[in-house]
C-alpha cells in the first residue's frame, strides 16, 4: 500500500463545476453535454415567477395575525390540562390528541433510516442466479465505457481511494491529530482524536448535553419531547465520535446493538398505542392514570410515547449517520474490472437455469454468512 | 359485533404491517426469509380485519372511528378520524391482498437475496403497504399527508434496491426530487386550507367549502392536485415514473405500479369529491384534459420503448389517464368504471410486472431487442403475460373490457364524442404497444442460448395464478362486483354530504345505487374487436418503419434530466392553479 | 405585519425552487429542496402567530390569573406548531436519504452533474 498522493487543496473531486470547464473534459458522455441547456435560466425564472405569483395570491387571501384562533386549536388548549395533565399543548397535540400522526411519522423516520441503511449497505452474498446483476454489469459498462480516465475522474478516484485506505488499519492511518495534517488534505478521518482543547471542551459539554436531552423528554410538561431529545442524544454520540475517534464508541455504536435498541423503541410505541385499543377500546387512547400536572409522569401515554420516541429517534439517527460514514465503495466495478465483470456475466447467463447454486461470482459464501457488519465483501474492491 | 366496535378495529390494518416492518430488521438477523414470512402473517391479519368490516361497509354503512375517542365538538374535529367508506375500504383491501401476493412471490423469487437486504426490503415493503391502507381509510387531510410521506420514503429505498445498477440510483434521485416537490405542494395546500377554515377533517372542510370556494381555496386545490398527481404519474408530473419502475425489482415495480401510483388517484378522489365536492370547482374538465393527455402520451411512449419494464411503466401513465377520464365524467357509470378500472389496473399491471421481473431475473435481459423466443422457455410466464395484456386490451372475458366499457358508455352518455374517440385511439396504441412487446419478447422465433429458463417455484406460480385468476373473475362476473362493491363505492363519492355527515356524526349510511352494464352491448363488442384489429395492424407496421418524427420529439422531451422533470411538474401545478382560478 | 413573514417564506421557497430548476449539481439541488423545506417551516409558524400572542404553554400564569385563563388567552396556534414539528422530521429524513443516494451516484457515475446522470431517457 503506497502512501496516498496528496491533492492540491483546490482540487475538489465532485464539487460544483463551472460549465465551461465541464465541456473541455467531459468526454465520457458526450451526448449528455452536446448542447448546453441554455433554456434553463430563463425558463426557470419564468416558472419561479409564476410560482411566486400563485403563492402571493394565496397568501394575500388567508387570515392574518388578528384572526381568531381556529376552534380546534382552542380546543387543544382547553383539553391539555384537564384531559392530559399537560401544561404544554404542543406536546399534547403531538403525542396525545393527534398522536396517530406522530405514530405515522415515527415509521416515516424508520422508513428513512432503513432506506439509508439499504442504500449504504455493503455487498452481501446471494444465493442463486440474479439476472439483475448481469443487467447491472452491462449497464455499468455502458454508462462507463472503457476509455482512458480523464483528469477529473482520476482525481475523484484517488481521493476516494485515499479516504478508504485511511479508514482501515490504525497503524497505517495518517497523523495522530489534525494539527499534523497538512492543510487542505482530504479526509478528516485521518485523525485518531482531536486536539486537547477540543477533547476537554467535549468532556465538559457531554454530560450537560446528555442531561439536557433527557430533560427535554422527562419534563414533558414544558416544551420539548422525543424528537428534539433524540436529536440531542444523537449529537452527544457524534461529539464523542468527532472528539475521540471511532474506537471510543465502537463498543456502543455497533449496528447490531443500536438496531436492537431502535426496534425496541419502535415496539414500545406500537405497544403504547395498541394497548389503548385493548384496554380502552380505541387505538392511541390514554390508558395510563393521569399523574399530577408538572411531574415527570404527567401526560399519561403521551409521556410514554415521547420517551419511546427519544429512544427510536436517538438511535435511528445515529444508525443513519454511521451508515453514511461507513459507506464503502464496493458496488461499482472500477474500469479495469469491467471486462472481468462482463466475462462473468456471460458465463452466468450461459449456465443460468441449472440450479440454485449457480453462485455467480461469489461461490464461497454459505447461506447465512452474510451478516452486514462482519465486513464480508465478496466482490468488494477499491482502488489502491 | 356492533358498528362502533368494528370501527375501533380500523387502525389495525395499518398497525399490523407496521409492527411487521419494525420487527423485520431484527428478524433478518436470524434468517433472511423470516421477515418476509412474518410480513405475510401481518398482512393476513390486516386482510382479516378488513374482511370483517367489509359486509357492513359494502352494505352501505360508513364506519367511523376517532383515534383515542377525540370526537368532534360542535362540528370541529381535532382528533384524527378513520372512516371506512366503501371506496376507501375497497382500495385498502386491494392493497393488503395484492401486497401479500407480491410478498409471497418475492419470497420464492428473490428469497436468495442476502438476509440483511431482504430484511430491509420486507420492512420498506410493509411500511409502503401500511401507508397505502392508512391513506385509503383516513378522513383527515394532514394524516393523509403523513401517509403520503411514509409511502414516499419507503419507495426511495425500494427504488434504489439493486445498488449494482447505476440506473437504480439515478431513478432514486429523480423520484426523490419530484416526490419532495410534490410533498411541499401538498403541505402548503393543506396549510392554506387550515389557515382559511381551521379544519383538517374532510367532513369539516367539506362543510366549510360547500357553496363558497374563494380564490385561495382554489390555489390550495391546485397545489393539492399537483402534488397528488405527481404520485399518480399523470402527465406532466410523470417524469419519475418510468425510471423508478425500470430499475426496481419485479415485485417492487408491481407494487409501485399496481398500488402506490393509485395512492395519488385515491387522494385526488378524496380531495376533489369528498372535500371540495365535484360541482364546486371547474375541476372535472381539468381532470378530463389531463387524463386524455396522459392516456395518449403514455400509450405513445409505451409503443416506442425498447425496455420491457419501461414500456409497462409508460402504460401505467396511460392507465392513470384513463382513470382520470372516468372520474371526470362525474356520473355513476363513469366513476364506477374508474373505480372498477382502479382495481383492474392493480391486478393486471401487477401481473405484467411480475412477468417482466421474472424475465429480467431469469435471463438478465432487459431490452426487447435482445429478447425473443421466450415463449418456449417460459411457458407459464408467457401465459400470464398474455392474460395481462388481453386484460389491458379490453378483450372479453377479461376484466379490462368491463371497466373500459363503463367509461366509454359514460363518455357517450355525456356526448363527449371527441373524448371517446381519443380514448379509443389511446386504446389502440396501448394494445399495439403490448402486442409488440409480447411478440418481440416471447413469440418472435429466435434462438437464444439460455437452455430451459423457467424454474417455477410454488410461490411464484401461486402469485401469477391468483392475479391472473382475479383478472378473469373480474371480467366474467361484472354484475356481481358492480352490485356489491363498485356501486356502494360510487355512492359514497357522489354523495359527499352524506359522507361528511357520517364522518362528523361517527356513523352513517349511504344511499343505494345501481350501475347498469350491458355485457353483450354490440357497440362495445364491435369497438373492442375493431381496436384489436387496428392495433394489430399498427403493431405490425410499427415494427417495420423507422421512428416517426412526432415520437422522436416526445422521446426527446423525456430527456432524463431531473431539472427538466421538476420544471415540467411545477409548470403543471401552475397550469392547474391557473385553470382552476381563471375558469371559475 | 405577519404578511411580510408569509411573503418572505414565499420568496425563500422560490429561491429554493430556482436552484432545483436550474442547478445541475445534485448537492445544490438538495440544498434548494432543503431551502424550500425551511420556507414551509417559516410559513407554518407564521400562520400560527397571533398579534401579541405568547407561546402555547400553560405554565406559570401571571399573578391573579389561572392556567385556565391562559388557555383562553392570546396564544399561538399549537396545532400548526405540531405540523411544523412533523415537517422538520420529514425534512431530516428526506435529506438523509437524498445524501446517501447522491454519494452512491457519485460512486457509480463519477460525477454529480445531473445532466450526465441520465442513462434513462426517452
Amino acid at each position: 500500500m503506497q502512501p496516498p498522493d496528496r491533492q492540491p487543496p483546490d482540487r475538489q473531486p465532485f464539487a460544483g463545476q463551472p460549465p465551461d470547464r465541464q465541456r473541455t473534459d467531459g468526454r465520457a458522455r458526450q451526448e449528455a453535454t452536446e448542447h448546453e441547456p441554455i433554456h434553463r435560466p430563463w425558463l426557470g425564472t419564468l416558472i419561479v415567477a409564476g410560482m411566486a405569483a400563485a403563492l402571493a395570491a394565496a397568501m394575500a387571501g388567508i387570515p392574518r395575525e388578528h384572526a381568531a384562533l381556529p376552534a380546534i386549536a382552542r380546543y387543544a388548549l382547553e383539553v391539555a390540562l384537564p384531559k392530559w395533565g399537560l401544561t404544554e399543548p404542543v406536546n399534547e397535540v403531538v403525542y396525545g390528541t393527534r398522536g396517530f400522526d406522530t405514530f405515522g411519522e415515527t415509521f416515516l423516520l424508520l422508513a428513512a433510516i432503513i432506506s439509508v441503511v439499504l442504500i449504504t449497505r455493503p455487498r452481501e452474498s446471494r444465493r442463486g442466479y440474479f439476472g439483475e446483476e448481469t443487467a447491472a454489469g452491462r449497464e455499468q459498462s455502458e454508462s462507463d465505457p472503457a476509455e482512458p480516465d480523464d483528469a477529473r475522474e482520476d482525481a475523484a478516484r484517488s481521493a476516494e481511494g485515499q479516504e478508504q485506505d485511511e479508514r482501515r488499519p490504525a497503524d497505517q492511518a495518517g497523523p495522530r491529530t489534525p494539527d499534523q495534517t497538512p492543510l487542505g488534505s482530504a479526509a478528516p478521518e485521518t485523525a485518531e482524536a482531536m486536539t486537547v482543547v477540543v477533547r476537554t471542551a467535549i468532556r465538559v459539554a457531554l454530560p450537560i448535553l446528555a442531561v439536557a436531552g433527557l430533560y427535554l423528554v422527562a419534563w414533558g410538561y414544558s416544551p420539548g419531547g422525543g424528537f428534539p431529545g433524540g436529536a440531542v442524544i444523537m449529537g452527544v454520540i457524534l461529539l464523542v465520535y468527532a472528539g475521540f475517534g471511532h474506537r471510543r464508541i465502537s463498543r456502543i455504536a455497533r449496528p447490531g446493538l443500536l438496531e436492537a435498541i431502535e426496534i425496541a423503541g419502535a415496539a414500545a410505541i406500537i405497544l403504547t398505542e395498541l394497548l389503548g385499543l385493548v384496554l380502552k377500546g380505541s387505538f392511541s387512547a390514554n390508558w395510563l392514570p393521569l399523574a399530577a400536572p408538572q411531574t415527570i409522569l404527567s401526560g399519561g401515554i403521551a409521556q410514554l410515547f415521547s420517551a419511546s420516541e427519544l429512544i427510536e429517534v436517538g438511535t435511528g439517527l445515529t444508525i443513519a449517520v454511521f451508515a453514511l460514514l461507513a459507506m464503502e465503495h464496493d458496488w461499482t466495478p472500477d474500469e479495469q474490472d469491467v471486462s472481468r465483470e462482463d466475462s462473468e456475466a456471460s458465463e452466468n447467463s450461459g449456465t443460468a437455469g441449472d440450479s440454485e447454486n449457480t453462485d455467480g461470482s461469489e461461490g464461497s459464501a454459505g447461506p447465512e454468512s452474510g451478516s452486514g457488519e462482519a465486513g464480508d465483501r465478496p466482490r468488494g474492491r477499491s482502488r489502491r | 359485533m356492533t358498528g362502533a366496535a368494528l370501527a375501533s378495529l380500523l387502525p389495525l390494518p395499518v398497525a399490523l404491517p407496521i409492527a411487521g416492518a419494525a420487527a423485520a430488521p431484527l428478524l433478518a438477523r436470524i434468517s433472511g426469509r423470516l421477515p418476509v414470512i412474518v410480513s405475510l402473517v401481518a398482512l393476513g391479519g390486516a386482510v382479516t380485519v378488513l374482511l370483517l368490516e367489509a359486509p357492513a361497509v359494502f352494505g352501505g354503512r360508513v364506519l367511523v372511528h376517532y383515534m383515542g375517542f377525540w370526537k368532534p365538538v360542535n362540528g370541529h374535529a381535532l382528533g384524527i378520524a378513520f372512516a371506512a367508506d366503501p371506496f376507501g375500504l375497497l382500495f385498502a383491501l386491494a392493497a393488503a391482498v395484492i401486497g401479500a401476493i407480491l410478498l409471497l412471490y418475492t419470497l420464492s423469487e428473490l428469497g436468495g437475496l442476502g438476509p440483511r437486504e431482504l430484511g430491509g426490503y420486507a420492512c420498506l415493503f410493509q411500511l409502503l403497504l401500511a401507508a397505502l391502507i392508512g391513506a385509503a381509510l383516513t378522513a383527515d387531510l394532514f394524516n393523509l399527508f403523513v401517509w403520503f410521506e411514509v409511502a414516499a420514503l419507503a419507495s426511495y429505498g425500494l427504488t434504489g434496491f439493486f445498488l449494482e445498477r447505476p440506473i437504480a440510483l439515478e431513478a432514486a434521485f429523480k423520484i426523490l426530487v419530484l416526490t419532495t416537490l410534490a410533498s411541499f405542494s401538498i403541505f402548503i395546500g393543506a396549510g392554506l386550507l387550515y389557515a382559511r377554515h381551521g379544519a383538517l377533517n374532510y367532513a369539516q372542510l367539506h362543510d366549510a367549502l360547500r357553496g363558497h370556494v374563494a380564490a385561495p381555496d382554489l390555489i390550495a386545490l391546485g397545489l393539492l392536485i399537483g402534488g397528488f398527481a405527481t404520485k399518480a404519474g399523470l402527465v406532466p408530473f410523470h417524469g419519475w415514473l418510468a425510471d423508478a419502475h425500470t430499475a426496481a425489482p419485479g415485485p417492487v415495480s408491481a407494487l409501485f405500479s399496481g398500488l402506490m401510483v393509485n395512492l395519488g388517484i385515491v387522494a385526488i378522489v378524496r380531495v376533489v369529491f369528498c372535500v371540495y365536492g365535484p360541482g364546486s370547482a371547474p375541476v372535472l374538465g381539468l381532470l378530463l384534459t389531463v387524463g386524455l393527455i396522459s392516456a395518449l402520451l403514455g400509450a405513445v411512449m409505451a409503443l416506442a420503448q425498447d425496455d420491457l419494464k419501461r414500456l409497462l411503466a409508460y402504460d401505467t401513465v396511460s392507465q392513470m389517464g384513463i382513470l382520470a377520464v372516468g372520474l371526470s365524467t362525474g356520473t355513476a357509470t363513469g366513476i364506477g368504471g374508474a373505480v372498477y378500472h382502479l382495481i383492474n389496473h392493480a391486478l393486471f399491471k401487477s401481473l405484467l410486472f411480475l412477468c417482466a421481473g421474472a424475465v429480467v431475473h431469469r435471463t438478465g435481459l432487459t431490452k426487447l431487442s435482445e429478447m425473443g423466443g421466450l415463449a418456449r422457455r417460459m411457458p407459464v410466464v408467457t401465459t400470464a403475460f398474455v392474460i395481462g395484456a388481453l386484460s389491458i386490451a379490453g378483450i372479453p372475458p377479461f376484466n379490462g373490457y368491463v371497466s373500459l366499457g363503463l367509461i366509454h358508455s359514460a363518455l357517450l352518455d355525456q356526448h363527449e364524442v371527441a373524448a371517446y374517440i381519443l380514448m379509443l385511439i389511446a386504446q389502440v396504441i396501448t394494445i399495439a404497444a403490448l402486442g409488440r412487446a409480447a411478440w418481440l419478447a416471447f413469440f418472435r422465433p429466435r434462438e437464444a442460448g439460455h437452455g430451459k429458463l423457467e424454474q417455477l417455484r410454488p410461490g411464484m406460480l401461486a402469485g401469477l395464478a391468483s392475479l391472473a385468476g382475479c383478472c378473469v373473475a373480474f371480467g366474467v362476473a361484472p354484475g356481481f362486483f358492480l352490485e356489491t362493491v363498485m356501486a356502494p363505492a360510487v355512492s359514497g363519492l357522489l354523495n359527499p354530504a352524506r359522507y361528511a355527515s357520517a364522518v362528523l356524526a361517527g356513523a352513517g349510511r349511504l344511499p343505494g345505487l345501481h350501475i347498469p352494464f350491458d355485457y353483450a352491448s354490440p357497440g362495445e363488442l364491435a369497438s373492442a374487436g375493431a381496436c384489436l384489429v387496428v392495433a394489430g395492424a399498427l403493431a405490425w407496421g410499427y415494427l417495420r418503419i423507422s421512428e416517426p418524427a412526432p415520437v422522436r420529439v416526445l422521446r426527446a422531451a423525456h430527456n432524463g434530466s431531473a431539472n427538466d422533470y421538476a420544471a415540467y411538474a411545477v409548470t403543471g401545478t401552475l397550469a392547474v392553479i391557473a385553470v382552476l382560478s381563471l375558469a371559475r | 405585519m405577519i404578511l411580510a413573514n408569509y411573503l418572505t417564506s414565499a420568496a425563500v421557497f422560490c429561491i429554493g425552487l430556482y436552484a432545483v430548476l436550474t442547478r445541475r449539481n445534485m448537492i445544490k439541488m438538495v440544498m434548494g429542496l432543503s431551502l424550500m423545506e425551511a420556507s414551509t417551516y417559516l410559513f407554518m409558524l407564521s400562520l400560527a402567530y397571533r398579534a401579541g400572542s405568547t407561546a402555547p404553554v400553560l405554565l406559570s400564569p401571571p399573578p391573579g390569573e389561572s392556567t385556565r385563563a391562559l388557555a383562553h388567552g392570546n396564544v399561538a396556534d399549537p396545532v400548526l406548531q405540531n405540523f411544523c414539528l412533523t415537517a422538520v422530521v420529514i425534512g431530516v429524513a428526506v435529506t438523509a436519504v437524498f445524501l446517501s443516494v447522491v454519494v452512491r451516484i457519485a460512486q457509480h457515475y463519477r460525477t454529480l452533474d445531473s445532466d450526465k446522470v441520465r442513462e434513462m431517457r426517452g
